[in-house]
């Protein structure tokens, strides 16, 4: 009981309420085929019970990140467009407020996290989420037998009746600031990847670190094709959209046919 | 009159206090529990820390590994012996120093004991320790960075080392956790603990 109250330095002190990251990513639309590695590699890091054929017939599918999919142009001159949505962990973020039990929280590192064991199910935040992304499972979470054993014991299993949603494997992140300050060494940029990102085969998806101006997110978030999704609703999203590189788009058909979309981002603050 | 309105102050009082009886065993009583911890599980062994600390000198992280390092993947959980781990010793060790002072069992007692853990190598078969404290599924808890902060074993799980049986002595529930972590300016945030 001896050191019960000095302890010894805590490793991470937060200077001023400052945090020492503020996490982010980069989703480069022009890279994305569209090949649903990251839902399924979400899936499978999350605990995310696995969506049969009734929960799409029933608009009830469990996915904390999905591919959006859209078609330009008639046949037979159609192009497919695609974009993984997932939580944008918004600086501002619509569902925060409207919580009557304070389960969903800013974190002082920029996510959106949310607090299984305090959600009571309101699904207010689902509501007030412009992007759709807040999910209320319905069903007690099943498996089949065979795959018990391969759940993420990081992560809880969530009960039935209560909106899950993506942490941007919060897990993985704990895990390796512990491993940083067991190492005595700052992780670099790109050490630590999301599901998702790992998953992706053609890295369309970038997780990195904004505070870090070096960073790879830092670096291509400057570029011209850099965008918000839903920038004009205010949310400060910490996710950046790299827009598609069209070659049959004139730069003038380019900017006129997404202006809001493809609006130049402002300066993030760090 | 009177007589009436006391019988009926009387028949009112017996639902009435039914009632408060009901809300204080469903709602009040829980909570009372809540804050009180489990009785300790029924061992499969009669495995007693005061004879592997004190009188053979072991080490807590001797057997209890991944307390400091997290193992090494990094994991949670502080990690119980494996057999082998016991047979180390216990493939010649039997209970020849039983009667000397510090040993509370008997000789055919603590062989019986021991023949438990040499029968479960023989048929290659893990002890099924029932554990003792236990956080629910949605709590994140890793020993490694309390160990880093220079907390010793016994702050949070008493004297083991002295006693026969590993009871749990103290809450640790949330009001506990978050309580320390206030006084170590250690994070509180919902994240750290909760996943
Ligand atoms: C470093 C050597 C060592 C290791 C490792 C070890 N033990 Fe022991 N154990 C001893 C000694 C020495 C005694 C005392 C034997 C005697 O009576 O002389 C003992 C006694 C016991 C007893 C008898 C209880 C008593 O009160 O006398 C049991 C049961 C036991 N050990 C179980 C275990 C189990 C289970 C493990 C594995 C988790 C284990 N031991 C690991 C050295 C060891
Ligand atoms: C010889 C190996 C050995 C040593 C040395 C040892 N333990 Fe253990 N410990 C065990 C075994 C086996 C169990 C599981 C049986 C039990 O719960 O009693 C256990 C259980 C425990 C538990 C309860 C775990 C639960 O189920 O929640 C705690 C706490 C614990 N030990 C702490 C300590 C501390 C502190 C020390 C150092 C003072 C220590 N142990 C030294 C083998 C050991
Ligand atoms: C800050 C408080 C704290 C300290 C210090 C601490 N423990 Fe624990 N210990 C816990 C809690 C809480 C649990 C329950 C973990 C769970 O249920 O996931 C636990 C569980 C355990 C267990 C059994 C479950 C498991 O994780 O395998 C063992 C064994 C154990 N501790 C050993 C130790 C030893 C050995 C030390 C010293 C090196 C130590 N503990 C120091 C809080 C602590
Ligand atoms: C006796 C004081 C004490 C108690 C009790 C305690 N903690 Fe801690 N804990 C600390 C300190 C100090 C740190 C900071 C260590 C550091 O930052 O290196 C810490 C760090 C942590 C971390 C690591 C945070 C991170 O990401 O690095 C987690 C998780 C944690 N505690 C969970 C818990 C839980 C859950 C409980 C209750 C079962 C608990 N703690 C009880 C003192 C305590
Ligand atoms: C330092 C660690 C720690 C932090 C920080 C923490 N919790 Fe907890 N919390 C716990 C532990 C441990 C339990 C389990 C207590 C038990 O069951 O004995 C718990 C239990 C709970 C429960 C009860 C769940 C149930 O089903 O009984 C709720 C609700 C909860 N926490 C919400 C929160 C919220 C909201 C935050 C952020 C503001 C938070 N907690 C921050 C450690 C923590």
């Amino acid at each position: 009981m001896a050191n019960e109250q000095q302890g010894a330095a805590p490793g991470r002190v937060i200077a001023g309420g400052e945090s020492l990251h503020r996490w982010g990513m980069v989703i480069d639309i022009d890279l994305c085929t569209g090949c649903q590695a990251c839902v399924i590699a979400c899936q499978a890091e999350n605990n995310i019970p696995i969506n049969v054929e009734d929960y799409f017939v029933k608009h009830r599918v469990n996915q904390w990140i999905r591919i959006e999919r859209y078609w330009e142009g008639e046949f037979p001159n159609v192009k497919a467009r695609f974009i993984p949505v997932l939580c944008q962990h918004c600086g501002n973020a619509p569902c925060e407020p409207v919580c009557p039990v304070y389960a969903t929280q800013h974190s002082t590192e920029g996510l959106n996290v949310q607090t299984y064991n305090r959600c009571v199910g309101t699904r207010y935040c689902g509501n007030n989420c412009p992007y759709t992304v807040r999910v209320f499972n319905w069903d007690a979470p099943q498996w089949p037998e065979s795959l018990h054993a391969q759940l993420n014991p990081d992560v809880t299993v969530r009960t039935q009746g209560l909106i899950e949603k993506c942490s941007m494997c919060v897990h993985r992140i704990n895990r390796a600031k512990r491993e940083e300050s067991r190492n005595g060494r700052p992780m670099a940029d790109g050490d630590l990847q999301p599901a998702c990102a790992q998953s992706c085969p053609t890295s369309a998806i970038i997780f990195g670190d904004w505070k870090d101006q070096n960073s790879r997110i830092s670096r291509l978030a400057k570029g011209t094709r850099a965008y918000h999704m839903l920038e004009e609703l205010g949310t400060e999203p910490t996710i950046v959209y790299l827009k598609k590189v069209d070659p049959n788009l004139s730069q003038h058909e380019a900017t006129v046919s997404h202006k809001t979309a493809y609006r130049p981002l402002p300066v993030i603050n760090g | 009159m009177g007589l009436n309105l006391r019988r009926v102050l009387i028949v009112a009082s017996i639902p009435g206090s039914l009632f408060a009886i009901a809300i204080f065993i469903t709602l009040v009583a829980p909570r009372l529990l809540a804050n009180t911890w489990h009785p300790a599980p029924k061992e499969p062994i009669a495995f007693d820390h005061s004879v592997h600390v004190q009188q053979v000198g072991l080490d807590c992280t001797f057997c209890h590994r991944n307390t400091a390092t997290g193992g090494a993947i990094g994991g949670m959980t502080a990690g119980i012996p494996d057999v082998q781990q016991c047979m180390f010793c216990h493939s010649a060790v039997a209970t020849s120093s039983v009667g000397a002072p510090g040993f509370k069992m008997d000789s055919a007692q603590a062989q019986a004991e021991i023949d438990k853990v040499r029968h479960a190598w023989q048929q290659q078969r893990a002890i099924d320790w029932e554990r003792v404290h236990r956080l629910p599924d949605h709590v994140r808890f890793t020993h490694e960075p309390h160990i880093q902060a220079g907390f010793d074993c016994a702050t949070c799980h008493g004297d083991v080392g002295s006693v026969g049986q590993v009871v749990q002595v103290r809450s640790l529930n949330m009001g506990d956790c978050v309580g320390c972590h206030r006084a170590n300016a250690a994070l509180t945030e919902c994240a750290t603990c909760h996943k």
